[in-house]
């Protein structure tokens, strides 16, 4: 169980604060998503989730970051890697440079954690059948597309093994293949007890994905339910928030007294 | 946005002729390519990663030269232009707009396009002031681009195409890492644009944006044209398997519609109003 | 150089003379000695260059006990050319389809420096924070040593070469010092 309490946070060098009393609470095997309009404290809540911020950022934090029972703020950086990891939404930022191929790039975390080669080499060869990369192994990171590279960013940290994964807008260079290929791992993954994180713009994906979605604006914690209700709260749009397709289509079937059935059903028939 | 005079010849701003294209590595990105984009036209280009989308539209400016076919860019053969050239037809907004912002200042940015194409004095503020005020920057003319968000760097990459005022815009995935807000923003843009007599192509995995913004949808599989048409043909039951084959899901009104055998609907408002007919009629 | 020395170098013995300079035994000496050496050295270079892979030395360095920081370093920098060169090529591209004119004058070539070379800098530069944190978030920098996927293959041949020209390093070194080479002017 990942859980923060009271954060309230601003960067090093700046007055104002970013994020303010924010509870957030990551039970085992959970999938929460996390939207919001742009520059509403997202990418922000990621990195204090993750214990990054303060720990390798800086600034201040106030209020408690605790993973599985332990207070996170005593943890140093590479320590906190080996509880929680979060990926951020430039791919090119996330890749180590010091890698020749696609397999020792994934294969770089577990390797810096001290893992025999015969853990290591199993990890990267699961995360690589996760995010289906197998005909990517040999080629050179640096000569990805974004696609290809967001793949490879996410399956390097589900090498590690985390207990939390928090990531920042995995799918944004996805197409829609991806997007559902991230889904299903991720879906994988809360199966085996990990809890995750998403902060991500595709309200569709998170529909059929999370069981809970927390809503953030001006750097605090707005909505925050279980997914259907969020989704279908009247306040979403006025938020900067797009609703799903199906409560949006939900909502103006309701409006018009329509019978909206059909919609479960269409969903159903594609997914 | 003003559009600077652009060409007004008859026939289509741009043809594709048996386009095919060979990276030095081997890969056949493109195998076959035969489109004609009309003046004025709103086109959608969707498909895979890697099925040939962003390899076709660095073809319309000359950033990549045909292996084989050719590209006409307003009746006359690309092959013999230069891109600088090229660029005052045919304006190009890259996806990562870290691989191109330099300047100290949001406004200092948007001006390096207008610029390079010759634009001076009031001319060249007007073109500034048009893309910024389309793409919500005007607040932000005077800071540093670094210290905009992604989502603003995205846009100000984007107004800095905008403001070239080509004849022809093509945007590649212009609404990655957008709220709703920006999303409807671009939305605005592309129907502007239009309005103004010019042409918009975008590449785009956003489907939704596809059928509300776009009156004609070019579906890409390996290199090749596999569907072109206007969204409620690409879109409907018909299409499907076609889509399916590369990956692609038609928007959720479309299968709704499809479901309650109203026809093609691929936007909320053709479904909605599809089910008001059905009620009625 | 060799020429130079051959002509220039004090000496006794005169062995011809061309114009004002006189060619001497010691100045024959010294060239030979000076071009035997820049021979070794510019050989013992261009091998290991042609024989070494440099991420394989610098995974073989961090087995033997480099740091991994330092391997981190070392190998982040020979990675860093072709990243560099992938991307000055995708930020080409961006400027010329906003009219930079690249193919033409002098003078237009000059005014596109800083249109190619700022986001570059610009880009990296803001880019690295999130790069670091990218890297601490995989465990970079946890102390203590790290067992490496890779395995340089090391035949008993390779070994006899190496030990053999251990010795034959060992033993010039001892011969040098007791006197046996002739002393170097």
């Amino acid at each position: 169980m990942l859980e923060l309490r009271g954060a309230t946070y601003r960067y090093a060098g700046y007055a104002t604060e970013v994020l303010h009393e924010v509870d957030l609470r990551l039970d085992d095997g959970e999938i929460v998503g996390l939207v919001g309009p742009n520059e509403a404290g997202k990418s922000t809540l990621c990195l204090v989730a993750s214990g990054l911020a303060p720990a390798s950022v800086g600034g201040s934090l106030k209020g408690t970051l605790t993973l599985d029972g332990e207070p996170a703020a005593g943890l140093s950086t590479h320590q906190l890697a080996e509880r929680v990891v979060v990926g951020f939404q430039n791919p090119n930022t996330q890749r180590s440079g010091v890698a020749a191929t696609v397999f020792e790039e994934i294969a770089l975390g577990p390797m810096n954690l001290g893992l025999p080669v015969a853990e290591t080499v199993e990890r990267t060869r699961e995360a690589i059948a996760r995010l289906r990369l197998e005909h990517l192994v040999l080629r050179d990171p640096q000569r990805l597309s974004g696609g290809q590279a967001q793949l490879v960013g996410i399956a390097s940290l589900l090498a590690m093994r985390p207990r939390h994964v928090i990531l920042d807008e995995p799918t944004a260079q996805l197409d829609p293949a991806g997007t559902r290929l991230v889904g299903a791992a991720l879906r994988e993954l809360a199966g085996t007890g990990t809890s995750l994180l998403i902060a991500e713009h595709k309200t569709d994906l998170l529909d059929g994905l999370c069981s809970r979605i927390v809503v953030i604006d001006g750097g605090r914690i707005v909505l925050d339910g279980p997914t259907a209700e969020v989704f279908d709260d009247p306040r979403l749009a006025s938020l900067g928030v797009e609703p799903p397709a199906r409560a949006r289509l939900t909502r103006a079937f309701a409006e018009r007294g329509l019978d909206p059935s059909a919609i479960a059903v269409a969903l159903a028939g594609t997914s | 946005m003003t559009a600077v005079t652009g060409p007004t010849g008859a026939g289509p701003i741009i043809r594709v002729e048996g386009l095919a294209h060979v990276y030095p590595g081997g890969t056949r990105a493109l195998d076959g390519v035969d489109l004609a984009i009309r003046r004025g036209e709103r086109v959608a280009i969707v498909g895979q990663n890697g099925s040939g989308k962003s390899t076709l539209v660095r073809h319309l400016n000359g950033l990549l030269r045909p292996t084989e076919g050719r590209v006409l860019v307003d009746g006359k053969d690309a092959a013999g232009q230069r891109v600088a050239y090229l660029a005052a037809t045919v304006g190009l907004a890259f996806q990562d707009p870290d691989r191109q912002i330099f300047a100290g200042k949001v406004r200092a940015e948007v001006a390096f396009g207008p610029r390079n194409l010759g634009l001076t004095g009031a001319a060249l503020d007007a073109a500034i002031d048009g893309a910024l005020a389309a793409t919500g920057l005007d607040d932000d003319a005077d800071a540093n681009p670094y210290d905009l968000g992604y989502s603003r760097r995205k846009l100000l990459a984007l107004a800095s195409i905008l403001a070239m005022g080509t004849p022809v815009v093509v945007l590649d995935e212009p609404t990655t890492g957008q709220d709703a807000r920006g999303v409807e923003r671009i939305h605005r843009i592309v129907e502007e644009l239009a309005g103004d007599g010019r042409t918009v192509m975008a590449i785009s995995h956003d489907m939704r944006f596809v059928a509300e913004s776009f009156e004609r949808v070019v579906v890409m599989r390996d290199g090749r044209v596999i569907l072109d048409g206007p969204p409620p043909d690409v879109f409907a039951e018909a299409s499907w398997p076609a889509l399916e084959s590369t990956f692609l899901e038609p928007p959720l009104p479309a299968r709704i519609g499809a479901r309650l055998g109203l026809g093609s609907t691929p936007t909320d408002g053709a479904l909605l109003d599809a089910l008001a007919a059905a009620a009625t009629g | 150089m060799v020429l130079v020395s051959v002509f220039t170098r004090a000496g006794t013995t005169v062995l011809f003379t061309v114009g004002p300079f006189d060619a001497t035994l010691e100045g024959v000496d010294f060239a030979g000695q000076t071009l035997v050496r820049l021979f070794a050295i510019s050989t013992a270079i261009g091998l290991f260059g042609l024989t070494t892979e440099p991420r394989s030395f610098v995974l073989d360095l961090e087995r033997r006990g480099l740091s991994p920081r330092f391997a981190f370093v070392a190998m982040a920098t020979l990675e860093a050319v072709p990243a560099m060169v992938e991307r000055a090529s995708v930020i080409g591209s961006a400027q010329r389809a906003r009219g930079l004119d690249t193919e033409g004058s002098v003078r237009a070539r000059l005014r596109g420096v800083l249109p190619l070379v700022g986001p570059v800098i610009f880009s990296s530069l803001t880019e690295v924070e999130e790069r670091s944190l990218a890297l601490e978030v995989r465990a970079f920098g946890r102390p203590g040593r790290r067992e490496l996927l890779w395995r340089i293959p090391d035949s008993g041949l390779q070994q006899a070469v190496r030990a053999v020209l251990m010795l034959a390093l060992l033993g010039a070194i001892v011969a040098r010092i007791a006197g046996v080479f002739p002393a170097l002017p």
